[in-house]
């Protein structure tokens, strides 16, 4: 038994969780942040992204000694590898939220539409939600939870659709065309961040079966997606 | 046991962007072994010192041209094994070979076969270089002359120890006692001097475990390339060697019998290095490769 291997594959794994928890925070700043449109609380989003990028590149240092001094293969191999996308896409899911605050601090003050605050509270949550299955789906080697983020992202995806509606309706005036503008991409990267969570579902499902698989092919479309 | 390795996909359908017709990538490195010649039959082996087995009821191929290697733990009869494909064991007074090994299409046991002509198409090279304490030229041209092989004997020893790649090394002092050789150099030496009957295949039985390790990258690099026309069969217990070197990998592993009396060798995972080091099918084989058990 190689204890020093496992601790450290442990160690690692430890630290995503950690990041994930920090990309939560991060996420719930965003959206509260948007919603309030509070640029103090934006540039404080800003900030943190500091902490994810530090668990970031302790992640990717302790992969790197994984990979040079382990040489792991089979289960251990698929678990690295995983680890390595998943750091990954926790770092650019961190990043939207960073694009979500320089958003809402470049976006001019209107008058607060309820319907489209509710519109980005449901995203929000929506994303919350992906990412507290993703993580709990990986970290207890659940195929099934994994897979069911296919069905979370559609959802996050109708209510991108519903705020792009709302926000194609508000109106011709100057200000309300650029408030729109930055909007559609606040609510893209949300949506973002939801595709990033069926992401490391992906790599969960790698880790149990070994099959590199998507679960969803965007170039493929199945009907019901189309 | 698992099925060895069968996928071979048709290719892709060619895309196009535009009017831009596009190479996709092939599909993932396909290993296919059907089709493959198959070099030894291995039906049903069981080796036995004094009627007690060492290894039991093994049934695998070697495929011609690829380098097969053998794993696994202390005391599962590896060694055993790779010593029946000549006959090696022969020399042990109590040594029985049960079951049969195939040699495209003969039985390397059967009453008519020659110990002495299996060996020679059947080279082998051992844990310990063990060169004749003689020229490194009559090291090599050894085989050849006590098999008669006299036509062109220089170029015969030159074109084994290039094949060997120690020619340029030693090609100035082949009068020179083959003992002054490093051990890396008495290895390839002993090599070149397997090779120097062309046989057909090549055991090699741990060629590398007494070898520091840029040695042993050289005696890797030199299977690599004489896969090409020779079939290698190695016993390593190095797994990182067997998953650099290797196309094909047979785990063996030691099981106690039932009444707990008797150990035995068996196998219990062939399949491409590739699966056997990323997607192992047999739990057995996951702990030993991930370095949990043995």
């Amino acid at each position: 038994m190689r204890t020093g291997f496992q601790e450290e594959l442990d160690r690692v794994e430890g630290l995503l969780q950690e990041e994930g928890a920090l990309v939560l925070r991060s996420l719930r700043g965003a959206v509260n942040a948007v919603q309030e449109n509070d640029h103090e609380l934006s540039d404080e989003v800003i900030a943190f992204d500091d902490e994810v990028d530090r668990r970031y590149v302790q992640i990717e240092e302790g992969i790197q000694l994984l990979l040079a001094r382990q040489t792991p293969v089979a289960t251990d191999l698929r678990l690295v590898l995983a680890m390595l996308h998943i750091n990954l896409h926790l770092e650019r899911m961190a990043d939207y939220c960073v694009t979500i605050a320089k958003l809402t601090k470049l976006a001019p003050e209107v008058d607060p539409n309820p319907r489209l605050l509710e519109g980005f509270e449901e995203m929000g949550s929506r994303a919350e939600e992906m990412i507290r299955v993703a993580l709990d789906s990986f970290e207890r080697r659940d195929l099934a939870g994994a897979e069911s983020l296919v069905d979370l992202d559609e959802l996050i995806d109708r209510a991108n659709r519903r705020v792009v509606e709302q926000l194609l309706a508000l109106g011709a005036e100057p200000e309300l065309r650029e408030y729109g503008l930055r909007m559609v991409l606040v609510s893209r990267a949300l949506e973002r961040i939801g595709d990033h969570a069926v992401d490391i579902g992906e790599q969960t499902a790698y880790l149990l079966t070994a099959e590199f698989r998507e679960f969803t092919d965007a170039s493929h479309p199945t009907p019901r997606e189309a | 046991m698992s099925q060895v390795e069968t996928m071979s996909e048709s290719p892709a359908a060619p895309v196009t962007i535009g009017d831009v017709a596009v190479q996709q990538a092939p599909a993932a490195e396909a290993f296919d072994v059907r089709g493959r010649d198959v070099v030894f039959d291995v039906q049903d082996v069981t080796v036995s010192y004094d009627d007690d087995p060492a290894v039991s009821d093994v049934s695998m191929k070697i495929y011609k041209n690829l380098v097969t290697a053998i794993i696994g733990p202390s005391g599962c009869g590896k060694s055993t094994f790779i010593r029946c494909f000549n006959r090696m064991n022969d020399l042990i007074p109590s040594a029985r070979v049960d079951g049969l090994i195939d040699y495209h299409g003969t039985d390397l046991y059967g009453s008519s076969v020659d110990p002495v002509e299996v060996r020679m198409r059947i080279g082998m090279v051992f844990q310990k270089p063990n060169p004749f304490p003689k020229s490194i030229y009559d090291n090599v041209a050894f085989g050849p002359r006590v098999l008669g092989m006299k036509d062109d004997l220089s170029g015969r020893v030159q074109r084994a120890l290039e094949q060997a790649a120690l020619w340029d090394e030693v090609k100035d002092r082949l009068k020179r006692n083959a003992l002054s050789l490093s051990g890396g150099q008495q290895q390839r030496l002993c090599i070149a001097r397997a090779l120097a009957v062309e046989p057909e295949v090549i055991l090699m039985d741990e060629p590398a475990s007494s070898l520091d390790p840029i040695a042993t990258t050289r005696i890797e690099d030199l299977m690599h390339g004489l896969k090409e026309n020779y079939t290698i069969v190695i016993v390593t217990h190095n797994m990182q060697q067997a998953a650099r070197v290797a196309d094909m990998t047979a785990f063996f592993s030691v099981e106690t019998a039932a009444d707990g009396a008797a150990r035995t060798g068996i196998l219990v995972e062939y399949d491409s290095t590739k699966r056997i080091f990323t997607q192992p099918s047999d739990k057995r084989t996951e702990d030993y490769v991930t370095g949990r058990f043995g």
